[in-house]
């Protein structure tokens, strides 16, 4: 039975054979894979991209104090993108399913409708959720839009839930249980953090300081903007992203506020894209 | 529908051939494959019609294959002749009798000389005639505009061309006879390889003979022809649910969904745990169907069972596997919401109220505590001065009816409100008439199902549903065209069955009225509005009735006054269509028309009783003796209730009316007696208006 870090690892394996780059998780703390610069900018051009990565990915109010055995405020995505999508590629999906050891018709394997939407981002796509015996392990995306732009060629991102998919094949019911490899258990990792961080989120984290350091990021995102540096701009969009994640968690965010904060971060999002198009590819301004 | 390739007996010449068009996607949403195979029909037949000879049109498909086959396809499209309409032939035709040179060109343009075209009626025409082309050639064509033809809920595009479609389009097989038809679209060329199911087929099947395309899909683990799975999936579920010791859940938009999310559907049943089996029945019921897509087992009296039949994709092939881990996963919702379900119990629906301040219901609406504050008002001001109801009941579920919108447990499955409203009043202690109001608010839910049991559950179902009209009434939010954001129209049905199946006598239009005006936005013209909301209650009301039976023009003679009285209009309706069986009744409505249209005309209307020592002639005399007696007997019964009686006792005078107008003139110029006659007439009128307007019905077209 494979570890945690022996699924990452035939993942890795499997996808470098089909030819992806295997990038390396963006160091800033981020609600989900789509969110490093190899997926957000990798979609948004026309030149053709293949990675895979691990990316940890923060979610403040999904944090249980490590008392949930299913839910977490911080977890790990495995993603791959690929611009153009192959044709195929679902297939390539079910193959890389057998690479991790598993014989698919002894499961049952679903694709259940689910579009995807990022609101701060301005992007959606449209995809499934893959379901392998009822438990959803995978989502699967064919990206439409970007900063509210249509995108072309389309990209599409497959997001393997590490934790699911290896509860899935360990038979764990407890995601603190899973053999992460190394003799050790995924919560002797985890647990810690996620008390002490789900303290932080609903209850500890200074409101004061995280509202400022929101207004001062969004700032410097559009100093940036304007001095043309959209990769310094972009970590910037990052950055109020996470916060405004984490002022939400903590009920500091009012539910008109919470529009305003949206509204906020997606207006960033776009200037910065639009400005990394205008300055990678100034042929393809479409706004 | 045959199954066996009906080519041989359908064809009608040698050289027809049968048409295969099989569109492979990637896994299609379930939702989307019923209308797209509905339009994939229509459009085909359309396409085809006029253009080629054809046999039968099937359609059918999966998640994964979208399949037109028409039978006995011609060898050649039909010949044609087109006309184009050109000008008129003095415009064109110099005064000598030559064309002129736009003439000329006019017939060039369709490949003509002048000399050409064909006058007919003093314009000249183009004539062009062309020959069937090849079936191949025809269906060349017409495969992209089919597909392009179809509408899914949601497009999406994936490749270059930019091509819009359900999901990516994977492969075409595209064949006339055994050859096939080359078509390129969305990046992919035709071909005739036919996929079977993707975990079990190995290579794709090359396909030599149309009609064997479902025994090929078939080899292929492949249920093509939707019917056919249904009914495989319905018998392997009632035997599962039989090992189980019960009977599964049929409900009818699973069945639906499940029918297309797999290929082969093979069930496997699980277990819930005992200690799962505490939880809400609702809460399990909805956590199975909607988020797992199982199917509960209930026993013989519809109680749950411990069990529950998923239903996987594929063969039984480690089927023990699939049912560990659909447990797994269904037990993991049931921890999750055991979980909420818990905290839950820390506060009691009454306690919670407060927090309803804080939860909008509509921008100018204001708060969902307003909400419940209007509804409590109405469904209070409904029972005012009646006995059938507890108002105390009513009161205090109204209060009650939205607290569960806070409760974690809503929040996290929004559906389960009403039902978790009804659970915790139980877990609170409340009165069980009370706990059932909370629980049925939201009742009916669908247009078939239940209205809330009690009087006071639907006393303040009802209320709530006035409120939502009355309040997106005025604040503009009138649903218009296919759009109804906040359903309305199934609100306002709601509230008419429930008043209907009930058997509620009240007021609908006054309480409407009331409702409207304690709205927090003021509106410019409220009885405008008010009227138009009483017109859109009617115009449900309308197709319910219809839906029931009556005709058209049965409810409209109801109409006056019926929502002041939905249910004397309904009975109302029921003695006009029964009546309507008296063959004197229509040449009697034929005759209750003329009197009114003669009153309608007249200017000097009548008003109060006529005087019977001023009639003259024994004709009308004759008539309004037996329209007093008429309507003696009448209000005898209709102070019963009797509407049927009433309307009976007066189509009895329809042979004095007929006298009455054969032999009497109305608008004579004796004034006096002219005013006498007319106010016979609308003493008439009014007795029938009592039941019906029957100046509405319609002679039968017999």
């Amino acid at each position: 039975m494979k570890s945690f870090q022996e699924i990452i690892m035939t993942l890795q394996e499997f996808w470098s054979r089909e030819n992806c780059a295997i990038v390396q998780p963006y160091d800033l703390e981020k609600g989900a894979g789509t969110f490093n610069p190899a997926t957000f900018f990798g979609a948004l051009t026309t030149r053709p991209i293949r990675a895979a990565y691990v990316e940890p990915s923060r979610r403040p109010a999904d944090g249980r104090y490590g008392d949930n055995p299913n839910r977490l405020g911080k977890y790990f995505q495995f993603q791959v993108i690929l611009k153009p999508a192959p044709a195929g590629i679902t297939d390539l999906y079910q193959k890389s399913l057998r690479a991790l050891g598993l014989n698919l018709k002894e499961h049952d394997l679903r694709w259940i409708e689910d579009d995807w939407e990022s609101p701060t981002l301005g992007a959606s796509g449209v995809g499934w959720e893959v379901w392998l015996d009822g438990m959803e392990v995978t989502q699967f995306t064919y990206f439409q839009q970007m900063g509210s732009m249509p995108l072309s060629p389309i990209s599409v991102e497959i997001t393997y839930g590490l934790e699911r998919l290896a509860m899935f094949l360990q038979k764990k019911d407890n995601v603190y249980d899973l053999d992460y490899g190394g003799g050790m258990t995924y919560g002797d990792f985890h647990k810690p953090q996620e008390r002490e961080f789900s303290r932080y989120s609903f209850e500890t984290a200074d409101v004061a300081l995280l509202s400022r350091h929101f207004n001062e990021w969004e700032a410097d995102g559009e100093r940036l903007v304007a001095s043309g540096d959209p990769l310094p701009a972009y970590d910037c969009v990052v950055r109020i992203s996470h916060l405004f994640n984490t002022l939400e968690a903590r009920g500091a965010i009012s539910v008109t506020e919470r529009a305003q904060y949206i509204g906020r971060v997606r207006g960033l999002a776009r200037k910065v894209m639009q400005l990394y198009i205008e300055k990678n590819q100034p042929e393809a301004q479409h706004v | 529908m045959s199954k066996k390739a009906p080519a041989k007996k359908a064809a009608p010449k040698a050289k027809a051939v049968d048409f295969l068009l099989d569109v492979h996607t990637e896994p299609l949403p379930a939702r989307f494959v019923p209308p797209a195979l509905a339009q994939l029909k229509a459009n085909a037949e359309k396409l085809l019609a006029g253009r080629i000879a054809h046999g039968e049109i099937s359609v059918y498909g999966t998640l994964r294959h979208l399949v037109v086959a028409v039978s006995g396809v011609a060898a050649k499209g039909e010949d044609k002749t087109e006309r184009f309409k050109g000008p008129k032939e003095q415009v064109w035709k110099t005064p000598d009798g030559a064309f002129t040179p736009a003439a000329e060109g006019f017939a060039r343009k369709y490949g003509l000389s002048a000399a050409e075209l064909k006058p007919q009626d003093g314009i000249l025409y183009a004539e062009v005639h062309s020959k069937g082309e090849s079936a191949a050639a025809l269906l060349q064509a017409l495969i992209p505009e089919l597909l392009k033809s179809l509408q899914f809920p949601k497009f999406m595009t994936w490749e270059e061309t930019g091509f819009k479609f359900g999901r990516p389009i994977r492969a075409i097989a595209a064949l006339l006879g055994d050859k096939i038809i080359p078509v390129e679209l969305a990046g992919v060329k035709s071909g005739r390889a036919i996929y079977g199911h993707p975990t079990y087929a190995k290579a794709p099947a090359q396909l030599k003979d149309p009609a064997k395309h479902r025994k090929v899909l078939r080899d292929g683990l492949v249920i093509a022809e939707p019917s056919e799975r249904r009914a495989y999936l319905l018998k392997q579920l009632e035997a599962a649910a039989k090992s189980a010791g019960g009977r599964a859940d049929l409900d009818d938009a699973l069945i639906e969904e499940t029918v297309d999310m797999a290929e082969h559907p093979t069930p496997v049943v699980g277990r819930l745990r005992p200690e799962h089996m505490d939880l809400p029945e609702a809460l399990l019921k909805m956590v199975m169907k909607k988020q797992l897509k199982f199917f509960p087992v209930l026993d013989a009296s519809g109680r749950l069972l411990p069990s529950f039949i998923g239903v996987r994709d594929g063969l039984s092939n480690g089927n023990a596997l699939v049912r560990e881990g659909y447990q797994r996963v269904l037990e993991a919702r049931f921890n999750d919401a055991a979980f909420f379900f818990g905290r839950d119990g820390a506060a009691t629906l009454e306690s919670r109220l407060p927090q309803l301040e804080r939860v909008t219901y509509q921008k100018q609406l204001g708060s969902v505590r307003a909400k419940a504050t209007r509804v409590e008002n109405i469904a209070l001001d409904l029972t005012q001065g009646r006995g059938d109801f507890d108002p105390l009941v009513v009161a205090k579920a109204a209060k009650l009816v939205y607290a569960d919108l806070v409760t974690d447990v809503v929040k996290e499955f929004p559906e389960l409100q009403g039902a978790m409203g009804g659970t915790y009043a139980r877990r609170d202690g409340l009165d069980e008439k009370i706990a059932l109001a909370v629980e049925q608010f939201y009742f009916p839910v669908a247009a078939k199902s239940p209205v809330p049991a009690t009087p006071e559950a639907a006393l303040v179902s009802l209320a709530g549903k006035i409120d939502s009209l009355a309040g997106c009434f005025a604040a503009g939010l009138i649903p218009t065209g296919s759009a109804d954001p906040y359903a309305l129209r199934r609100q306002a049905l709601g509230a008419v069955r429930i008043v209907l199946e009930k058997q509620l006598t009240l007021d609908l239009e006054a309480a409407l009225a009331t409702a409207l005006e304690a709205q927090p936005v003021k509106t410019a013209e409220p009885a405008k509005l008010a009227a138009q909301l009483v017109d859109f209650v009617w115009g449900r009301a309308t197709s319910h009735f219809e839906e029931m039976g009556f005709a058209v023009d049965e409810i409209r003679s109801v109409r006056a006054g019926a929502l002041k009285d939905l249910l004397a209009a309904y009975k109302r309706l029921v003695a006009v269509r029964n009546v309507r069986r008296d063959p004197a009744f229509e040449p009697l409505a034929a005759a209750f028309k003329r009197a009114s249209n003669i009153l309608k005309q007249t200017k000097d209307a009548p008003e109060g009783a006529p005087d019977r020592a001023k009639l003259v002639e024994p004709a009308e005399l004759a008539l309004y003796d037996a329209l007093v007696a008429a309507e003696g007997a009448a209000n005898d019964r209709l102070v019963r209730g009797d509407y049927e009686g009433a309307l009976k006792s007066l189509v009895e005078i329809k042979p004095r009316l007929d006298a009455f107008f054969d032999g009497v003139m109305v608008m004579v110029d004796d004034a006096e007696l002219k005013r006498q006659r007319l106010a016979v007439l609308a003493k008439l009128v009014r007795a029938f208006k009592r039941v019906a307007d029957l100046s509405e019905i319609q002679a039968a077209a017999s």
